[in-house]
């Protein structure tokens, strides 16, 4: 029978079992025919006795194949196992006997592994992990629209857009929808009296999310109408903190001097919106009394579930329809609400974080990619260095697969090793990483190195051992062992080797002149905003933050004698310049109020109805903060309730409503004081002078442009909640120590919050940026040191191969400048292709990070000068010490050494 | 030629363990060893012969190898381990302890109450 070819070659992969069962099996069916035929017996007959004794051949081989097959299968595993094991162990002893080699290998892996885990630990959290709701793809947040106000706690006045009773009427798009904002209270009653976290939340906010209180309940619709019963809901964390996790449900915490029954606990970990440490119910209207927790309103969202079968296109078109039935003049006041009425919850919450996070994520993933080249390069250079070990193994009967299985398991040993370095780095930097989180959801979603972030690791791992393992790996099972052994397994590498290590330093300095450049332009968009006028001074300011609890019928009363006896007792502490009070201190974070204001005797469109900052502050404000007096005169306290109405405008202010003229003496119409709602009740028969204008103040953030800002006089309307601002020639401590005083001695029962100073403050507002550009920084320098180390190291290794050439050349009368300059080429000219592959990336890069950079283009000159310039000098330096050791070289030695 | 008898259980395996125990034997000279040691009287069936033989090797009993037969035919050679030694050895002990006891009930002189008096 002719065997066609193929099977022939199958038996390299692996026996041909069935093949060999009938091989097996005719030779039994052969052997008896021909004793039959010796026998005496005609052909036919011999052939059919034989085979009647025998049976049905098909049975036999049927049985027979299915037991070879069992004992193949079983073998192969078992070989398998027995090899790794053995790899395993072999491994494990070359590293150990290479412990310097090792060692650079695994720091070299566990800085970029360790920082891509980092960085994936926050994009995994903010990201790729959904929300810890239920079905949370099906959450949506409803934009521009709110709970519906009722400033007499009795009817909410007529809202001409779509707030929380328009989209809870339409259950066959949302299946639950509620409202919630994050807000503060005082909290009083068993222990001392704390600012607390307050989740304000409409009735049904615990359902729409799918989360169940561990204990108790949540609130019943009672609860959420105006006049209801005061309940709470506390956190996992403030019942373990304040209660010590006994049990309190039916209990009463004293919350703005009202007593709230504790109906529920929610679980550990739910602390949404922000980080709540308790939950009460948001009324429906909202009254003054559900106010309390804001500074001066009330920034809530809308949260929906979209129902079953609506798509989030559906929801959003018939969200558009709504919009378009709001007149004209109000849509402009929600932005781009009416535009993109709906967008999915956690997308709502990452917000602009986004972006960052993924540059980050980019950014390490690079870092990884040089460490691997550089890895790479260390096993090509110990590859050939190895030589004879492999070719002797080679010739003690390896076989190719196995030598490259051996040498690819020690790739994966120095992986994993680097793995785990890797994840105590991250672990490390959980503190760094939870900066870059978006507010609104880290501490619901915080990074954790957790059992994803572990197997991205290990991925990493698996993904980086067999990257930089299996080039050097195939390379040196490919060699010829006979060679190698007769030429005593030095030198001769083959040109090829060289030529890739090249490439790859090439590669190496291109990703790091990408990333250096990111680096460069992070860092000088950090000093361009330094360098920023904020348009106050926060040099010896401190200052303190407290909320009134509103009595039912104090008219401001209160308030007004207490920040007046506050404010005059700072004065007279000595070290105290100037103090004043604010309703919203700047750059202190969360939202402030813009109102629209319209100045008198202008009617052009631009103009009219412009929204500004709404700010409430008392004499000695602006000098206490240092903000320049342009024109006119600053709020004095003869600026009270009883005095004529006054105004102190910003100057970008001052220019939008009178181009080129003097604002001091003209007037706004006047407007109560815009809480309550965004559409401000205009008296149309009162104004409002304007007696000076002072400087733009960055209020939001550094980086955004000032809003047109006014200021009202405090003592008007005393706001819920103020800033007090102290500046001093005390030192921090004592600063703030005075300004605590002044409140205690006032007003004992009074708790304060945000005690710091100014410089605090502007830190805390630019951690954020800090945090993506020291990240960035650090990584674009980790990027230059390991591609520098890896230059060295490839010119190191070729002087070392060259060793006998440059012997011979000196011995022919090369000097040690010649020399110096041969080797000093090989660098420059790696250099010169990295830089100019480089500059396309960093090109590439800058493009990406254009909307983190601030005050700096992404072509930025210096910074494409700086980057290729450092990068190149370092590189030559780098040759430069190799390069000495080639010129130093005895010629005499180094031809007599074979 | 009297009728053959049928094969016990497990006999097989014992009986081609001591085929092998010569030295090494293909499938055909297995089954040859056999007629010829018994007389023919055991009538096996040729094709149940083969999966027993894989079974035993699967068991680590014998090992096969690929090796020319007499007339320089390609056949596959079964060769006694040392556990298929041990094997035997525990096998035929067993068996000869079975058969004695059979053939002592077989021929037993009387009725066992008989006996005890």
């Amino acid at each position: 029978m002719a065997e066609p070819v193929w099977r022939r070659y199958l038996r390299f992969v692996r026996p041909d079992l069935a093949r060999d069962v009938d091989e097996e099996l005719a030779f039994h069916l052969q052997m008896r025919e021909a004793e039959y035929l010796a026998r005496g017996m005609v052909p036919a007959e011999a052939s059919r006795l034989a085979h009647e004794r025998f049976g049905r051949v098909a049975d036999a081989r049927r049985a027979c194949l299915a037991v070879d097959r069992r004992r193949f299968a079983a073998e192969r595993r078992l070989q398998v196992v027995d090899a790794l094991g053995q790899d395993l162990r072999y491994g494990l002893r070359t590293l150990r006997q290479h412990r310097v080699f090792s060692a650079a290998v695994v720091v070299t892996l566990a800085l970029g592994i360790g920082a891509t885990t980092a960085i994936f630990s926050a994009v995994d959290a903010a990201l790729l992990r959904p929300l810890p709701f239920a079905d949370p793809g099906r959450l949506v947040i409803l934009r521009g629209v709110r709970v519906p106000f009722a400033p007499n706690g009795v009817s909410a006045e007529p809202s001409e857009s779509p707030d929380l009773r328009t989209v809870s009427a339409m259950p066959d798009v949302f299946s639950r929808t509620a409202a919630y904002a994050p807000g503060g209270l005082n909290m009083s009653g068993d222990g001392e009296a704390l600012r607390v976290n307050v989740g304000l939340v409409t009735t049904g906010f615990f359902g729409t999310l799918g989360v169940v209180p561990a204990m108790g309940r949540g609130f019943t619709d009672e609860e959420g109408r105006i006049g209801g019963a005061l309940v709470a809901v506390l956190s996992h964390g403030l019942w373990q903190r304040r209660y010590g996790g006994v049990p309190v449900l039916g209990k009463a915490i004293v919350l703005n001097g009202h007593s709230y029954e504790i109906v529920g606990v929610m679980p550990r970990g739910f602390v949404f919106p922000r980080e709540s440490d308790l939950w009460i119910p948001l009324t429906v209207p909202a009254t003054f009394s559900t106010y309390d927790a804001f500074r001066s309103w009330m920034p809530s969202e809308t949260v929906a579930r979209l129902a079953p079968g609506v798509t989030r296109e559906a929801a959003t078109s018939r969200l558009r329809e709504l919009w378009q039935r709001v007149p004209a003049q109000y849509r402009g006041s929600w932005g781009d609400a009416p535009a993109h009425p709906l967008s999915p919850l956690q997308g709502q919450l990452v917000g602009d974080r986004q972006k960052p996070l993924w540059i980050l994520l980019v950014t390490t993933g690079l870092l990884l990619l040089i460490a691997c080249v550089n890895v790479t390069n260390l096993l090509l250079a110990r590859a050939s260095v190895r030589r004879r070990e492999i070719a002797m193994r080679a010739v003690l009967g390896a076989s190719r697969g196995r030598l490259v299985r051996q040498l690819l398991v020690e790739s994966l040993l120095l992986a994993c090793g680097g793995s785990a370095a890797g994840l105590v780095v991250a672990y490390a930097s959980l503190g760094t990483v939870r900066a870059l989180m978006p507010a609104g959801l880290v501490a619901t979603a915080p990074p954790a190195v957790d059992l994803r972030v572990l197997g991205f690791a290990i991925g990493l791992a698996l993904l980086t051992g067999l990257g930089f393992g299996l080039w050097p790996a195939l390379g040196a099972a490919r060699t010829n062992p006979n060679e190698t052994l007769k030429s005593g397994g030095g030198g001769a590498t083959t040109g090829g080797a060289g030529r890739v290590r090249r490439a790859l330093v090439v590669a190496e300095l291109a990703v790091a002149l990408t990333l250096l450049a990111g680096s460069g332009l992070m860092l000088r968009s950090f000093k361009a905003l330094l360098d920023t006028d904020p348009g106050f001074r926060t040099e010896h300011v401190g200052t303190l933050e407290l909320t009134f609890a509103r009595a039912v019928d104090d008219r401001g009363e209160v308030r007004r004698a207490t920040i007046e006896a506050v404010l005059a007792r700072l004065r007279a502490m000595p070290g105290i310049e100037a103090a004043g009070a604010i309703n919203d201190l700047p750059l202190r974070g969360g939202g402030g109020l813009a109102i629209t204001v319209d100045a008198e005797g202008i009617s052009s469109d631009a103009q009219k109805s412009m929204f500004a900052r709404y700010l409430q502050a008392s004499a000695g404000y602006f000098q206490a903060l240092g903000i320049p007096l342009i024109r006119g005169r600053l709020m004095a306290e003869s600026d009270t309730k009883d005095a004529p109405h006054v105004v102190v405008v910003s100057a970008t202010m001052a220019k939008r409503l009178w181009p080129g003229e003097d604002p001091v003496g003209r007037r706004l119409l006047d407007a109560a004081s815009g809480r309550g709602g965004s559409r401000v009740q205009a008296d149309s028969n009162a104004y409002r002078t304007v007696i000076g204008v002072v400087a733009d103040v960055r209020e939001s953030d550094l980086e955004s442009e000032p809003d047109p800002q006014m200021y009202f006089p405090v003592h008007e309307q005393p706001p819920q909640n103020v800033a007090v601002v102290a500046r001093g020639t005390l030192a921090p401590a004592a600063l703030l120590a005075q300004l605590r005083d002044a409140v205690r001695a006032v007003s004992p029962a009074q708790p304060v919050y945000n005690v710091r100073t100014m410089d605090e403050v502007m830190f805390a507002s630019l951690t954020p940026r800090r945090t993506n550009t020291v990240l960035i920084t650090a990584f674009g320098g980790l990027a230059l040191l390991l591609s520098v180390v890896g230059v060295y190291g490839v010119v190191a290794y070729s002087v070392t191969r060259r060793t006998r050439e440059l012997g011979i050349r000196a011995a022919l009368g090369a000097t040690a400048a010649d020399l110096v300059r041969l080797v000093a080429r090989e660098g420059a000219a790696v250099a010169l292709a990295g830089v100019a592959l480089g500059l396309g990336g960093a090109w590439a890069f800058s493009r990406a990070l254009a909307s983190l950079l601030f005050g700096v283009r992404p072509t930025d000159t210096a910074t494409f000068i700086a980057a290729p310039l450092l990068l190149f000098l370092l590189v030559i330096a780098a040759t430069l010490v190799p390069a000495r050791r080639a010129a130093l070289l005895n010629p005499v030695d180094v031809i007599r050494q074979d | 030629m009297s009728e053959p008898v049928a094969l016990l259980q497990g006999t097989l395996d014992l009986l081609i363990l001591k085929a092998v125990s010569w030295g090494p034997a293909h499938g055909y000279a297995v089954a040859r060893w056999i007629e010829q040691a018994t007389g023919d009287a055991l009538r096996i069936e040729e094709g149940s012969l083969y999966p027993a033989l894989h079974r035993l090797e699967e068991r680590g009993h014998i090992e096969a190898e690929w090796g020319l037969s007499e007339n320089n035919r390609r056949a596959k050679f079964y060769t006694l381990t040392s556990e298929g030694r041990r094997q035997l050895r525990a096998e035929a002990a067993s068996w000869h302890r079975f058969a004695r006891a059979v053939l002592a009930a077989l021929e037993a002189p009387a009725h066992p109450a008989a006996a005890v008096s």
